[in-house]
C-alpha cells in the first residue's frame, strides 16, 4: 500500500470527509441502477408521473410479464392504452436465446483462435515486433466506420441478418481483445516449462497442451468471461446487421419504444434489470482482470 | 482447434503440391484470416464506395454503383453537419476523459489507507462499468426526462417546479449524454489509478514524507510523475473508446435535435441507415479511418517515448 502518501497525523475531521465523500461516490454509482431496477417495478401510471414516484408504494411484475409473455403485453394494451406495435409484443426469450447463441459461440471462437495466436506471438514472436497491433488497430477504429462496407460485403456474401454473419463479426471485433489479453498470461508462464517437457519427448503442441496451457487456464477462462460480456452488450453491429430475423438483448432493450404509446419505461426497464444481470455476475467475478482487459494486458494487477 | 499435428508443421496436400506451414503460423493463421475478412476487406471497399454515390435504395449492387470520383470529399468539406459533428465529438473526448482522469485521480487517493468497508466501496464504486451500456444510457434517459428524478431534486432545491426538457433542447441535450459516458467510465480510470498508485515504489514516498515535505508537494512532485505512464495509459484508451461514442447518443437522443448532438458516429449511422446516403458516408468513414489511424500512431509513438 502506499501508505507514504497517507501522514500518520490525520484529524479525525480529515478522515470523516474523507469517508463522506466515497459515500456520496458510491451512491451517485448506484442512483442511476437504482432507478432502473424501481422502474422496472412500477405500475404504468408511475412510470412517467410527476412528481415521479421514487419507489413505487404498489410494486408489479406486470412489467417482466410484458417482457416475457407477450399475450401479457397484448392484454396490457387492450386495458391500458390502445394498441402496441408488433416489435413490442415480441417476446424476449427470443433476444435471450440468440444473445446467448450469438455471443457463446464467438467467444469460443474467439478464444480458441486467439489462444494460438496469443501463444505463437508470445514464444515464436511470430511476424516480428509490430505483428500483434495490426490486430490492435481492429480496436481502434469506429466500428461505425467500418460497420458501413460490412454492410456492402454481408449483402453480397448473403451474410446480413445470420447467425453466422453475426459470430463472424463479433469474433473479430473480439479477437484483439483475446490475443492481447491470453499473450500477457502466457509471457508470464516461464518458457523453460515446455522446455523440459519436449527434453522428455513431448512435441511443441504436446508441450502446450500439457503444461502451458493448464497453468493459463484461469487467465483464459477470465478472457472468455470478458470477450462474453463484450458481446453480449454490444448494440452497433446488431443494430446494423439485423433486420428483424434475429433479435439481441440490447436490440430489444432499444425497441420497447412503441409508436402508438411511445416509451413502455417500465417494460424497457425490466428487460434492462433481466438482460444485464448476467454482465454483472460475470464482471464481479473477473474484477481482479478488467482492468487488464480493458487496457488489452497492458496493466496488470 | 486443438488437433493440431504433433509434427512442427502443417502439411497440406489439397493444392496437389506439399505446402508447409510453419508452426506457428499456421497458429496465427485463423486469428488472422477472420481479420482480413472482417476488418481489411471492408477497407478495400470502404475506399471504393467513397468514390461512389451509392444507395441502397437505388437497386443496382454497390459494386456496379456510379462512381462520382471526390465529390463526395468536395461536399463533406462544405457540409456543416460533419464538420460539427466532428468538432463536437473531439469536444466530448476532451471533456469527458478530462473529468473522468480527475475524478479517478481524487477518488483513488481516497483508498490508499486499508478501512473497514473499503473492499464494499470499491465494489459499488466500479458497478457503472460492469452494465451494458445500452441500459446504462436507458436509465441517463429516465433521469433527464421532463418528469424524472433530477429535476425532480432541482424543483425541491428551487422550490417550484422545474420541467426542463433536457433532451430536446439543442446546447443542454450534450449533458445528459456526457454525464453518462462519465458516470460509466470514471470508474475504469479509477480502477487504474489505483492499481497504478498500489504499484508506487514506496521507499521514494517514505523518504519525502520522512524529510517532511507536504502531501500536495509529494502529490505533484513525486506521485504524479511516477504515475505518468498508467496515467497515459488509461487516457489512451479512454480517448480511443470515447471517440467511437455511440450507445448513449442513440438511446437520448439519437442526435436530435437537428442534428445539434450528432457525434461522428451518430452522424454517419444516420447518414447510412436513415437517409441511406451509403457512398456519401463511406468518404466520411474513410476520412475517420485515416484520422483515427494517424492519431493512433502518433499517440502510440508519444507514449512509447515516454513511457
Amino acid at each position: 500500500m502506499a501508505d507514504g502518501l497517507v501522514t500518520r497525523r490525520q484529524s479525525r475531521w480529515v478522515v470523516i470527509l474523507k469517508r463522506v465523500t466515497v459515500v456520496i461516490a458510491m451512491l451517485i454509482s448506484f442512483f442511476p441502477i437504482f432507478w432502473l431496477i424501481s422502474t422496472a417495478f412500477k405500475p404504468f401510471d408511475e412510470w412517467a408521473s410527476w412528481p415521479p414516484v421514487w419507489v413505487s408504494g404498489h410494486p408489479t411484475l406486470q412489467n417482466f410479464r410484458i417482457v416475457f409473455f407477450p399475450e401479457a403485453a397484448r392484454e396490457f394494451a387492450a386495458a391500458e392504452k390502445g394498441s402496441l406495435d408488433y416489435k413490442v409484443s415480441g417476446s424476449a426469450w427470443k433476444a435471450f436465446g440468440d444473445s446467448a447463441l450469438i455471443a457463446s459461440l464467438a467467444t469460443a471462437f474467439s478464444i480458441s483462435f486467439g489462444t494460438l495466436a496469443a501463444y505463437s506471438i508470445a514464444r515464436f514472436a511470430t511476424g516480428g515486433p509490430n505483428f500483434p497491433f495490426q490486430f490492435l488497430t481492429v480496436r481502434m477504429m469506429p466500428p461505425i466506420a467500418v460497420v458501413v462496407p460490412i454492410v456492402a460485403l454481408f449483402a453480397v456474401l448473403r451474410l446480413s441478418d445470420t447467425y453466422f454473419g453475426m459470430i463472424l463479426a463479433y469474433t473479430a471485433f473480439t479477437l484483439p481483445f483475446s490475443i492481447w489479453m491470453i499473450r500477457s498470461f502466457i509471457e508470464e508462464i516461464p518458457s523453460e516449462l515446455e522446455g523440459v517437457a519436449m527434453v522428455h519427448g513431448a512435441s511443441r503442441a504436446k508441450a502446450f497442451l500439457t503444461v502451458t496451457l493448464p497453468l493459463v487456464r484461469g487467465g483464459v477462462l477470465a478472457t472468455a468471461l470478458f470477450v462474453f460480456i463484450l458481446n453480449w452488450s454490444e448494440f452497433l453491429f446488431a443494430l446494423v446487421l439485423t433486420s428483424g430475423r434475429i433479435l439481441t438483448v440490447t436490440l430489444q432493450v432499444a425497441n420497447y419504444v412503441s409508436a402508438s404509446s411511445g416509451k413502455l419505461y417500465g417494460v424497457q426497464a425490466a428487460m434492462g434489470t433481466v438482460s444485464t444481470i448476467p454482465v454483472i455476475v460475470f464482471g464481479y467475478l473477473i474484477q481482479k482482470h478488467l482492468v487488464r482487459g480493458l487496457t488489452f494486458g497492458a496493466v496488470k494487477r | 482447434m486443438f488437433e493440431q499435428p504433433a509434427s512442427p508443421s502443417l502439411v497440406s496436400r489439397s493444392w496437389g503440391f506439399r505446402l508447409r506451414l510453419p508452426f506457428n503460423v499456421a497458429l496465427v493463421l485463423p486469428a488472422q484470416l477472420i481479420i482480413l475478412a472482417v476488418a481489411l476487406a471492408p477497407a478495400v471497399i470502404v475506399v471504393w464506395l467513397a468514390l461512389t454515390d451509392w444507395q441502397p435504395t437505388d437497386a443496382i449492387p454497390w459494386y456496379q454503383a456510379e462512381t462520382v470520383w471526390f465529390w463526395n470529399f468536395y461536399d463533406l468539406w462544405y457540409d456543416e453537419r460533419f464538420v460539427n459533428a466532428v468538432l463536437r465529438t473531439f469536444f466530448v473526448v476532451g471533456v469527458c476523459v478530462a473529468v473522468e482522469l480527475v475524478l479517478a485521480l481524487g477518488l483513488a487517493l481516497l483508498f490508499l489507507e486499508d478501512w473497514r468497508w473499503k473492499k464494499i466501496a470499491v465494489s459499488v464504486i466500479i458497478l457503472p462499468m460492469m452494465i451494458i451500456p445500452v441500459d446504462a444510457a436507458n436509465a441517463f434517459f429516465m433521469l433527464f426526462n421532463e418528469h424524472g428524478p433530477i429535476n425532480h431534486l432541482v424543483s425541491l432545491a428551487l422550490g417550484h417546479p422545474f420541467e426542463f426538457s433536457w433532451l430536446s433542447h439543442p446546447t443542454w441535450a450534450m449533458v445528459p449524454i456526457m454525464l453518462c459516458e462519465i458516470w460509466q467510465w470514471t470508474p475504469l480510470m479509477f480502477l487504474l489509478v489505483l492499481t497504478g498508485l498500489i504499484a508506487l515504489p514506496q521507499n521514494q514516498i517514505r523518504a519525502a514524507v520522512m524529510l517532511g515535505a507536504s502531501p500536495p508537494r509529494i502529490f505533484f512532485k513525486l506521485v504524479l510523475p511516477l504515475l505518468l505512464p498508467v496515467l497515459g495509459v488509461a487516457v489512451l484508451i479512454r480517448c480511443i473508446e470515447t471517440f467511437k461514442i455511440f450507445d448513449p447518443v442513440y438511446m437520448l437522443t439519437r442526435g436530435q435535435p437537428g442534428g445539434a448532438t450528432e457525434t461522428i458516429s451518430m452522424y454517419m449511422y444516420n447518414g447510412a441507415f436513415v437517409y441511406f446516403r451509403m457512398g456519401y458516408i463511406a468518404a466520411a468513414a474513410l476520412i475517420v479511418l485515416i484520422l483515427v489511424v494517424a492519431t493512433c500512431l502518433g499517440l502510440a509513438k508519444s507514449v512509447q517515448q515516454h513511457g
